[in-house]
């Protein structure tokens, strides 16, 4: 077992390096053999999920290394939510590297990019096996740091710079809360394995507190980009589209619900209900956004903010296993979109303003439909996955808190009048521009994998489909869930809410309509405050340019000063001070030589009559 | 009055001895230096002769017979040096014999 | 001696002091030493310093400037003075030197060697007995002395330029 999770780790990177190494200027092989190893991935994860023993928790861990009584271990736990990740993270990531042979067909960086994509699966992996915290901070930089690699896949590009730029660094803030979590969860326990973590606190509830359990989060906040860190997510579009499917929509974006998953033995009620309310808010101000965009992507961005806003209500009401549940539908039907955007984009030599599509469904029947599977889904049509799992939300959502509830159900309605909008606008009617007029299906590389992402995402919700490895961590939520009442009023509201949302965008945006957004005549002041995403931007950069520059210039000032002058050069002149000392006894005339030799044989002298005598 | 006793003798040999070790310490030319240095040899063998005579040990004076050997061998040699250097620099002071600096 | 200007007026003084130092020997009853004194130190040593005075035609003293040469004066003089004066008084505290030991009478006719010790006599015939007996060996080391001393001499005052033959 441990061989098998061993080489899953290192498979990835062994492609990487080899990739780094010696096809630098082979693409295509350097493509080959990233699929191939996603591919090896595929097999190694059924190894564990599926192979003898593995109805059991494995756990394995050795130390890496040790500082007297500290001691840092390198370990894999394999348990139930482990086993769900798992499995998304390698078919989902599988899919998306067949999708890449087919997008990055014409690129010239394809060995930077496939190498890219294989150090990210190593992160990403790494963080699903990892048993300890300290390991998955480790792995968390590294998928930030693959993240930042791919965002900047079209490194020529201004945008493209400044957002992996943008990406990385809001990370980074917030995984320095993190980081402060880590440090005090091994002050207040002893420990940061997560298996003793979960046995003490069991023990002992009182130990935790709120402030450790926000720290922890904050890991959450800067990778799943929730309020207040949520701006680098939109930005991050500047990269290729199969990376924005499998970062930003199926896999990284959902360690941050993971992780909380992970620890979700720590939090008090006082946690939960703030990132409960925080996830709500944000599935509402995204969708909110997402209403006036006019790229694809970020259309798909928003969205993917949004439900990443509904995973954390779920947790924050106390079903992990629901919102790890919504997780796995949501990296389906999302990564659905995504890369069937992907394929509208590259059809279209990578148009990406969405009114200037339009009547794509003629041309590229295959992406219209599946895509059109995904946006059902979404907007929770009955009976899809997207339905089972966000219902199952709502109806939590209805039984435990109202507050939650009414502000996710707005944001299910936002959602569903977005999703419309964009399928309508780049699929339907006729063709608004010359990219959309000349746009072909694509290859099969990029229609296959929409296929199969398409059938799960419709059939991805009975999860008495699966096999029970994966699905073992839902269960219980999934049960406690289906025992609420008000089933009957929730599936009315539903209907309700995806319905309607079809209408209204059907009678806004159905029609023919040319490149200026309706929305903006009929409610320009609406229009305005959605499409200025409630100036998070401008402050952000306002605190950078005038709050934070002017500081670092003065630390600059006082570093030149105080280190280089005083201390450095400071240091150099006590030196030379002594050098000076010892100099002036070697000026060359005999008289001072005399002196200090007789200088020294009376010092002999006065030792030999006063001082220590021998004996 | 006080008859003169061992004492005096080698009050005066430890005159002697101050008055050469001075010189050697102060004198620029070379030449009186090493003069300053048979001075204070001077004041060494009269305070052996004086220990020679009080405790009636004929050893002191023997050591005299070797200190005044060595001493003339010595300055043979040190006028030697000195005649050397004298033909490379071309003066007999001391501020003129500096490696170090010009 | 050590102050003066002329290094031949130094000599003379050089001289006259050793031969105070011989008329003390001989007061001291080494009369044998007071000879050699005269013979070796003032005869041969001085002499051999001012040929090599003579040699080297230096002037009077050109000293440093007149008013460092005044304050280094005073000041030397006064260090010495500080030290000359303390050292006094230590010794007149510690009851003078030696401890006031007094003169012994020399017995006449005394052996020459009592146990390892060499009794005092004025005869050279002793200081003969003794310098052949017991020190013997830094007698003959003295004798390679000379012999160095002779044979650096010779090679130092070698002139560099060889004429060719």
């Amino acid at each position: 077992m441990v061989q098998v999770a061993l080489s899953l780790l290192l498979l990835p990177l062994l492609s990487a390096g080899i990739t780094l190494l010696f096809l630098r200027k082979y693409g295509n092989i350097a493509a080959l053999l990233s699929v191939a190893s996603a591919g090896g991935i595929l097999a190694f994860s059924s190894f564990l999920i599926f192979g003898k023993d593995s109805d059991q928790i494995f756990s394995w861990s050795t130390t890496w290394f040790q500082l007297s009584d500290w001691e840092l271990s390198f370990g894999f736990l394999v348990d139930s939510p482990a086993k769900t990740l798992l499995f998304v993270v390698s078919f989902v990531g599988l899919l998306i590297h067949i999708f890449s042979l087919g997008y990055m067909a014409d690129d010239k960086a394809k060995s930077r990019y496939f190498g890219g994509l294989s150090i990210f699966m190593f992160s990403m992996l790494g963080i699903t096996l990892s048993d300890n915290l300290v390991m998955i901070f480790v792995f968390w930089e590294l998928v930030g740091f693959s993240s930042y690699l791919l965002i900047a896949h079209y490194f020529s590009t201004d945008e493209a710079a400044n957002a992996s730029k943008k990406a990385f660094i809001v990370n980074r803030v917030g995984d320095f809360g993190f980081l402060l979590g880590i440090i005090i969860t091994y002050w207040t326990y002893g420990t940061v394995n997560l298996q003793e973590l979960s046995v003490t606190a069991n023990l002992d509830p009182s130990l935790t507190s709120t402030m450790l359990c926000l720290l922890l989060a904050c890991g959450f906040i800067g990778k799943s980009a929730q309020f207040p860190l949520h701006v680098w997510l939109p930005d991050a579009m500047a990269g290729p589209t199969p990376v924005s499917a499998l970062i930003h929509a199926a896999t990284m974006v959902a360690a941050g619900i993971f992780l909380l998953i992970r620890i979700e033995f720590l939090f008090t009620v006082e946690a939960l209900k703030l990132i409960g309310l925080a996830g709500s808010v944000m599935g509402l101000y995204a969708g909110f956004c997402a209403l006036t965009q006019r790229d694809i992507k970020k259309v798909l961005a928003y969205s993917t903010l949004s439900q990443l806003g509904y995973m954390a209500a779920a947790f924050g009401l106390g079903l992990p296993g629901i919102a790890l549940f919504h997780l796995m539908t949501h990296a389906f039907f999302k990564a659905l979109m995504f890369l069937g955007s992907g394929s509208v984009i590259h059809a279209c030599h990578h148009e990406q303003d969405i009114f200037n599509y339009g009547g794509l469904r003629k041309k590229m029947p295959v992406t219209a439909y599946t895509f059109l599977i995904g946006v059902l889904a979404i907007s929770g049509v009955h009976f899809l996955s997207g339905y089972f799992s966000k219902d199952a939300i709502l109806l939590g959502a209805y039984n435990l808190d109202f507050v939650i509830f009414s502000i996710l159900y707005l944001g299910a309605i936002l959602t569903s009048i977005y999703m419309f909008r964009l399928y309508f606008l780049t699929f339907c009617g006729e063709t608004r521009s010359k990219s959309s007029e000349n746009a072909v299906e694509s290859s099969v590389f990029m229609t296959a994998p929409l296929i199969v992402l398409a059938v799960l995402a419709v059939f991805g919700g009975f999860h008495s489909l699966y096999p029970a490895q994966i699905v073992e961590y839902l269960l219980p939520d999934i049960s406690r869930v289906a025992e609420m009442p008000h089933h009957l009023w929730m599936n009315i509201l539903g209907l309700f809410a995806w319905v309607g949302g079809l209408l209204f965008a059907w009678k806004i945006y159905g029609s023919d309509t040319q490149s200026k957004d309706p929305l903006e005549l009929k409610a320009p002041s609406l229009f305005q405050l959605s499409t200025s995403k409630l100036f998070f931007d401008e402050v952000y950069l306002f605190y950078v340019n005038r709050i934070q520059d002017p500081f670092f210039r003065f630390l600059e000032v006082m570093e030149l000063l105080f280190i280089s002058g005083l201390m450095v050069r400071g240091s150099a002149g006590v030196a030379a001070l002594f050098a000076l000392l010892g100099k002036s006894f070697y000026s060359g005339k005999i008289h001072h030589y005399s002196f200090w030799f007789v200088l020294g044989t009376l010092g002999f002298l006065a030792y030999a009559i006063l001082g220590g005598g021998i004996s | 009055m006080e008859t003169i006793s061992p004492s005096h003798y080698l009050f005066l040999a430890l005159c002697l001895f101050s008055i050469g070790f001075f010189g050697v310490l102060l004198r620029r030319n070379i030449l009186l230096l090493l003069m300053s240095l048979e001075l204070m040899l001077n004041g060494i063998n009269l305070a052996l002769v004086t220990f020679s005579r009080t405790s009636l040990n004929l050893d002191g004076s023997i050591f005299v017979f070797f200190i005044m050997t060595v001493a003339a061998a010595e300055v043979a040699v040190g006028l030697a040096l000195l005649v050397a250097l004298y033909k490379k620099r071309q003066s007999v002071f001391s501020e003129d014999m500096n490696l170090v600096s010009n | 001696m050590v102050c003066s200007k002329h290094p031949v007026s130094a000599a003379m003084f050089m001289i006259i002091s050793l031969v105070g130092v011989a008329s003390l020997f001989v007061l001291l009853e080494a009369f044998f030493l007071a000879v050699l004194q005269i013979l070796v130190y003032a005869g041969a040593v001085m002499v051999l310093f001012l040929f090599i005075i003579m040699l080297v035609d230096v002037g009077p003293n050109a000293g440093k400037s007149s008013k460092m040469k005044l304050i280094s004066g005073l000041a030397g003089a006064f260090v010495i003075s500080l030290l000359i004066v303390s050292f006094l008084i230590i010794v007149q505290s510690s009851g003078w030197i030696g401890g006031g030991a007094n003169w012994s009478p020399i017995i006449e006719g005394a052996e020459p060697v009592i146990g390892d010790n060499l009794s005092f006599s004025t005869s050279v015939k002793s200081f003969g007995y003794g310098l052949m007996t017991k020190y013997m060996l830094p007698l003959q080391i003295s004798g390679f002395l000379l012999l160095a001393a002779m044979v650096g001499v010779i090679v130092l005052s070698k002139k560099e330029e060889q004429d060719t033959n």
